[in-house]
C-alpha cells in the first residue's frame, strides 16, 4: 500500500503539483440496532479506496477513487492535478502552507477488546436484556438500543516525505425510551441522547452500566407524559455534563474553527462570532470558563496520533479564564492567526472527502464544585440534562436548546419533573454568565458522532468533555 | 455505472447466495464540486464510488452487509458475510419475503452534459459569478456542483439498481447539477442555490444577480422587535419547514406509534383548504428514482388534500399492519426508523408571481431562506431556527429595509393554517413549493447580524 501513497504523490508531482499527500484508507463498520424486543436494523461494511490531494498553480485540488491498480492510482493523481489548475482560474493568491516535520510513524487507537472478534450473539444478548429492561417499565411506547464499531486503517504519504499509518477504533452504545401520550411524545435516553461513543473498543461498552440505568430511563420517559410544563422567564439553570457538551460543540467550537471565521464556510455552515480582531481580547466568558482543545486526551472520539495533513496531535487553550485565546487551525490557515505550525485540525471524512478543519476533542475544564453543592447554592433555578433539540445562527450567536428532562430547585433542593425544558441565549453573554463548575469527579468526555460540516458534506466525530456548570438568569421557556 | 454493468454484479452476487432469500442493491456514481468563498476557487474536488449492498435471509432471520470492492472474490465474501450474519440473528417474526417482480414507470432523469460537465466549465461559470460581486462590491462563497448515480450530500448512497432472489430488477440512472451563492458585503448578505437534473437548467447568471441584490438591498440592516409578524417566505424557506414536518410525520411507521402530528387524524381537516400535500417524485422538476430500496414501485401520494389529512407514505412492514399496498418509500431492510418521504410537492391552485406577494403585503417580514432548523415539538411540529442571507422589511408593498435576523418558533401545522397567498411553485431542494404570505408568524428572538 505505501507503494500506492508514493506512486499517487510522484505522480501528482510530474503532473505539475508542487504539493501532493495521499490518503489510503481501509475501514469497517458494524452497527447493531433493537427495538421493542426484535433485531431493528443490522449492518456490516468494508469502504476502501483512497484520496489524492495536490496544490496546483497555486491552488487545491482533490480526486478520489477506490480502484487500487496502478493505472487508476495516476489516473486519480492526474485528475487532482487537473482539478487544481481548473481552480488556479480564479486564485488572487498562490497557498503558502505551515511548515510540518516529515514524520515515518506509527499510531494506534489504545483498546482492550477488539469489537469486531465480540461474536454478533453476545453483542445481541446485551442489547436485547437492556430492551427487556426498559419495556418492563408500565406506560412505555418504544425501546430502542443500539451499539456500533468503526475501525479505519490509514496510510498518508506526502511529497514532503512523510509516511504515517495509523488505525484507529471507536466503540459505543445506548438507549432510548419513548412514552406516547394523547398529543405528546416525551423521550429519555442514556448515557445521551445519541449514546455514548469514545476510541476504544468493546470495553466502552461494557463499562456504559446501560442495564443498570434501563428502568429508571424508562421510568423517566413515562413520568414525563404528566410531568408541569417547563415555565417560562428568566431562570438560574444548572445543565448537566451531556447538555453542556452540544453547548460547547455549537457555541464555542464551532465558531474557533478558523476556516469559518475566514468565511471558507459562509455559504453553508456559515461565520464565526471569533473575528481575528477579536483574538486574545474578547472575554468569550467568565473567569470560570477555560476550553481546552486537545487531540491527546485518551478515549477521546478525535484523538489521533497525526491529522489528516500528517501534523502531530496536540493539547492547547481555545479560552483561558474566560479570555479567548486560540482557534481550530490548519496548514493552510495557521499563520492568520499568527501560529508558526498548524494546530493539526484537518480530518476527512473518509477517503472520498477533502480534510477540512473539524473540531477535536475540545472541553470545558474542571471547576471546584459538587453537584450536590452548586444545587444547594442555588435559590430558583432549573437543572436541565441531556440534549432533545439544537439551533444555533450562522454566526454562532442565538442559540436555543431543549433538554429531555429538567427538574425545578426550590432553596437549594431539588423539586418537581418538569418535561419540555428549554433555553436561548447569545454565546459570549451566556457564556460570562457562568458562575460554578463542578470539579474532575463529574467531568465525564461526551462523544459527538455526528458533526456535519462542508460540502459535499463530511461528518466528524469528536468529545467534549464537560462537568455540570451553572448559568444565571438565562431564558428558559422560549419555545411559546 | 451503466445498467448492463449493476446487472451483471447484481446477477453475480446472487448466484454465490445459498440463502432462502437474498435481495441486493448497488449505490453510488460520480460526483464533482467546485467550491468558492473570498471570490477565488477554495476547493475542487472529484470522486467515483459505488457500493454493494447485500440482504440473505434464512427463514425469518435476515442480515446485511456492504462492500465498495467488485471483483468476484469480493461479491462472493460480502455474499457470505451477509449469510453469516443472517444465521447469527434471531427471527423477525414480521419478516417478509422480497417482492415479486415489479413493473416502474419510466423517469428521464440523465443528460449527457450534466455528468460530463468538466471542472474547466464549473470553473469558468463560478468566474463570471465572481465576477458580478466584485463588481457591486461583494464577496461570494458557495458551489457548482454535477455528478451522475444516487450519492447524497453527505456522500449516503441510494440505489442506482435492486435485484432479489426472486427475479426483481430495477434500475435508474439520473444526473443533478447545482449551484448556490452567498453574497457577502459589510453588514449584509444575499443567497440563491438551484438544481436540476440538466445542468442548462441552473441559471448561474440570474442566480448571482438575485443573490446580489440581496446582499445590497439588506445592507445597514434594521435592528426591529421580535413579535409575530406576516411574513412572506420565499420558496426556500417554505421547503426547509415542510421537509422537517415530513421527517418527523409523514411516515407510516411514526403514524401507527402515535407520535405523528397525523397519528389518528386521517379525513380531519388540519391545514387550510388551499393545502394540497403529496410526495410526488414523477414532479416534473424531481424526476427522483421511481423505486425504493426494496425495489417496489414509488407512488405518488395524497399527505393532504384541501387541508384534509389522507394519509402517510408506506413501506411493505407498514402497509401488512393496515391490509394495504406499499407505496414504494422503503428504506432497507430492516429498519427503526419506518417509510421515509423524499420529494415534498406543496401545490396550490392560484399561486401567483413571487413578487406580486410582496406588492401585496401592507406590512411584513420577507425570509429568504431559514438555518439550523430543529425539532422543539414532534406533535405540534413546533419548529425553531434562524432566518439568513437577506431578511428584509416590507411596508406598503415594497421592500423597505433589511433588518437583522430572527429566531422562530412555530407550528408548522399552524402555518398551514395561516396561509393567505401563495406564488408558483419551484424547485427547492428536493421540494416542489411556491413562497407563501402568513400571518402572525412567531419570530421570538433576534440576533447580532
Amino acid at each position: 500500500m505505501k507503494d500506492l501513497a508514493l506512486l499517487a504523490v510522484d505522480t501528482a508531482k510530474a503532473k505539475g503539483a508542487s504539493y501532493a499527500d495521499a490518503r489510503l484508507i481501509e475501514s469497517r463498520m458494524e452497527h447493531i440496532g433493537t427495538k421493542n424486543g426484535k433485531v431493528g436494523s443490522y449492518e456490516t461494511s468494508e469502504n476502501t479506496g483512497f484520496g489524492v490531494r495536490v496544490v496546483a498553480g497555486g491552488s487545491w485540488g482533490f480526486a478520489s477513487s477506490d480502484d487500487f491498480s496502478r493505472e487508476s492510482v495516476q489516473a486519480t493523481a492526474a485528475r487532482a492535478v487537473e482539478t487544481a489548475l481548473a481552480s488556479s482560474k480564479l486564485q488572487d493568491k498562490k497557498l503558502v502552507l505551515a511548515p510540518v516535520k516529515a514524520h515515518v510513524a506509527t499510531w494506534n487507537t489504545p483498546f482492550e477488546k477488539d469489537p469486531f472478534t465480540v461474536p454478533l450473539e453476545e453483542k445481541l444478548s446485551f442489547l436485547f436484556k437492556v430492551d427487556e429492561a426498559l419495556r418492563k417499565v408500565k406506560g412505555l411506547a418504544i425501546a430502542e438500543c443500539s451499539m456500533g464499531f468503526e475501525r479505519e486503517k490509514q496510510l498518508f504519504a506526502s511529497t514532503e516525505g512523510s509516511v504515517i499509518e495509523q488505525e484507529l477504533l471507536s466503540s459505543g452504545a445506548g438507549m432510548v425510551a419513548l412514552a406516547v401520550g394523547e398529543g405528546d411524545v416525551q423521550r429519555r435516553s442514556f448515557p445521551s441522547s445519541e449514546g455514548h461513543f469514545a476510541s476504544g473498543g468493546y470495553e466502552i461498552v461494557e463499562r456504559l452500566k446501560l442495564l443498570e440505568n434501563a428502568e429508571r430511563t424508562a421510568e423517566e420517559a413515562v413520568a414525563l407524559l404528566s410531568a408541569d410544563e417547563c415555565p417560562s422567564g428568566k431562570k438560574d439553570i444548572i445543565l448537566d455534563g451531556a447538555q453542556l457538551c452540544l453547548q460547547i460543540h455549537e457555541s464555542i467550537g464551532h465558531p474557533s474553527e478558523l476556516d469559518r471565521v475566514l468565511g471558507t464556510e459562509a455559504n453553508y455552515a456559515g461565520t464565526s462570532y471569533l473575528k481575528l480582531d477579536q483574538h486574545k481580547k474578547l472575554r468569550l466568558g467568565s473567569e470560570f470558563v477555560s476550553i481546552v482543545a486537545d487531540s491527546t486526551l485518551p478515549g477521546g472520539l478525535a484523538t489521533v496520533g497525526f491529522d489528516d495533513e500528517g501534523v502531530p496531535a496536540q493539547k492547547w487553550n481555545l479560552v483561558q479564564d474566560g479570555l479567548f485565546v486560540g482557534y481550530l487551525t490548519s496548514r493552510e490557515t495557521a499563520d492568520v492567526c499568527g501560529d508558526k505550525n498548524s494546530r493539526g485540525c484537518m480530518r476527512a471524512d473518509g477517503w472520498n472527502r477533502i480534510p477540512l478543519v473539524r473540531m477535536t476533542n475540545i472541553g470545558l475544564a474542571p471547576g471546584t464544585w459538587t453537584l450536590d453543592d452548586l444545587i444547594a447554592d442555588t435559590k430558583d433555578g432549573i437543572f436541565m440534562l441531556t440534549n432533545r433539540s439544537w439551533s444555533i445562527d450562522q454566526m454562532r450567536y442565538n442559540f436555543q436548546f431543549s433538554t429531555e428532562i429538567a427538574w425545578e430547585i426550590k432553596n437549594g433542593k431539588t423539586g418537581r419533573m418538569l418535561k419540555n425544558p428549554n433555553y436561548q441565549g447569545i454565546s459570549t453573554e451566556f457564556w460570562n454568565s457562568c458562575d460554578a463548575v463542578c470539579n474532575d469527579a463529574h467531568w465525564f468526555p461526551w462523544g459527538i458522532i455526528n458533526c456535519g460540516k462542508g460540502q459535499p458534506g463530511q461528518i466528524a466525530k469528536m468529545s467534549h468533555g464537560s462537568a455540570p456548570a451553572r448559568f444565571r438568569q438565562v431564558n428558559v421557556g422560549v419555545a411559546k | 455505472m451503466e445498467k448492463a454493468r449493476a446487472e451483471s454484479i447484481l446477477k453475480k452476487a446472487l448466484s454465490f447466495s445459498e440463502a432462502d432469500e437474498m435481495e441486493a442493491f448497488i449505490g453510488g456514481g460520480s460526483y464533482s464540486l467546485t467550491r468558492f468563498a473570498n471570490n477565488i476557487i477554495h476547493q475542487n474536488v472529484n470522486e467515483q464510488r459505488y457500493q454493494l449492498s447485500v440482504r440473505s435471509s434464512f427463514g425469518k432471520k435476515t442480515g446485511r452487509a456492504v462492500t465498495n470492492k467488485f471483483n468476484d472474490a469480493d461479491i462472493q465474501a460480502v455474499v457470505k458475510t451477509s449469510e453469516a450474519v443472517a444465521r447469527a440473528q434471531p427471527e423477525i417474526s414480521e419478516l417478509l419475503p422480497v417482492p415479486e417482480p415489479q413493473v416502474y414507470r419510466e423517469v428521464d432523469a440523465y443528460d449527457e452534459g450534466t455528468a460530463s460537465l468538466s471542472p474547466e466549465a464549473r470553473a469558468d461559470a463560478v468566474a463570471a459569478a465572481v465576477a458580478l460581486c466584485k463588481k457591486n462590491g461583494l464577496e461570494a462563497a458557495g458551489y457548482f456542483s454535477s455528478g451522475m448515480g444516487s450519492l447524497g450530500a453527505y456522500g449516503e448512497v441510494a440505489p442506482l439498481a435492486v435485484a432479489n432472489s426472486r427475479g426483481l430488477f430495477a434500475y435508474h440512472r439520473g444526473t443533478e447539477a447545482s449551484f448556490s451563492i452567498t453574497t457577502i458585503g459589510n453588514d449584509s448578505s444575499g443567497w440563491a442555490e438551484a438544481s436540476s437534473w440538466r445542468v442548462s437548467d441552473v441559471d448561474v447568471a440570474k442566480l448571482t444577480s438575485a443573490a446580489v441584490e440581496k446582499a445590497k438591498v439588506s445592507s445597514k440592516p434594521r435592528a426591529i422587535e421580535p413579535g409575530k409578524y406576516t411574513v412572506i417566505l420565499e420558496p426556500a424557506a417554505v421547503a426547509e419547514l415542510l421537509v422537517y414536518m415530513a421527517w418527523i410525520g409523514f411516515g407510516a411507521m411514526q403514524v401507527q406509534e402515535g407520535r405523528s402530528f397525523m397519528s389518528g387524524k386521517t379525513g380531519r381537516q388540519l391545514f387550510g383548504p388551499k393545502i394540497h400535500l403529496y410526495d410526488d417524485v414523477y414532479n416534473d422538476l424531481l424526476r427522483g428514482r421511481p423505486f425504493d430500496f426494496e425495489g417496489m414501485p414509488v407512488q405518488k401520494v395524497a399527505i393532504a388534500e384541501g387541508g384534509v389529512i389522507k394519509g402517510p407514505v408506506h413501506d411493505r412492514s407498514t402497509a401488512v399492519k393496515e391490509g394495504g399496498q406499499s407505496t414504494g418509500h422503503g428504506l432497507p431492510v430492516p429498519n427503526t426508523l419506518g417509510p421515509h418521504v423524499a420529494s415534498v410537492v406543496l401545490d396550490v391552485a392560484d399561486g401567483v408571481p413571487f413578487e406580486d406577494l410582496v406588492k401585496g403585503t401592507e406590512k411584513g417580514v420577507l425570509v429568504t431562506r431559514f438555518w439550523y432548523v430543529n425539532v422543539v415539538d414532534p406533535m405540534k411540529v413546533i419548529l425553531t431556527g434562524m432566518t439568513r442571507d437577506g431578511t428584509f422589511l416590507v411596508e406598503n408593498g415594497k421592500i423597505t429595509s433589511g433588518i437583522k435576523n430572527f429566531r422562530f418558533n412555530e407550528s408548522v401545522v399552524e402555518l398551514l393554517n395561516k396561509i393567505e397567498a401563495t406564488s408558483l411553485p419551484v424547485r427547492a431542494g428536493e421540494c416542489v413549493v411556491p413562497g407563501v404570505v402568513a400571518r402572525e408568524f412567531n419570530f421570538s428572538s433576534g440576533t447580532e447580524f
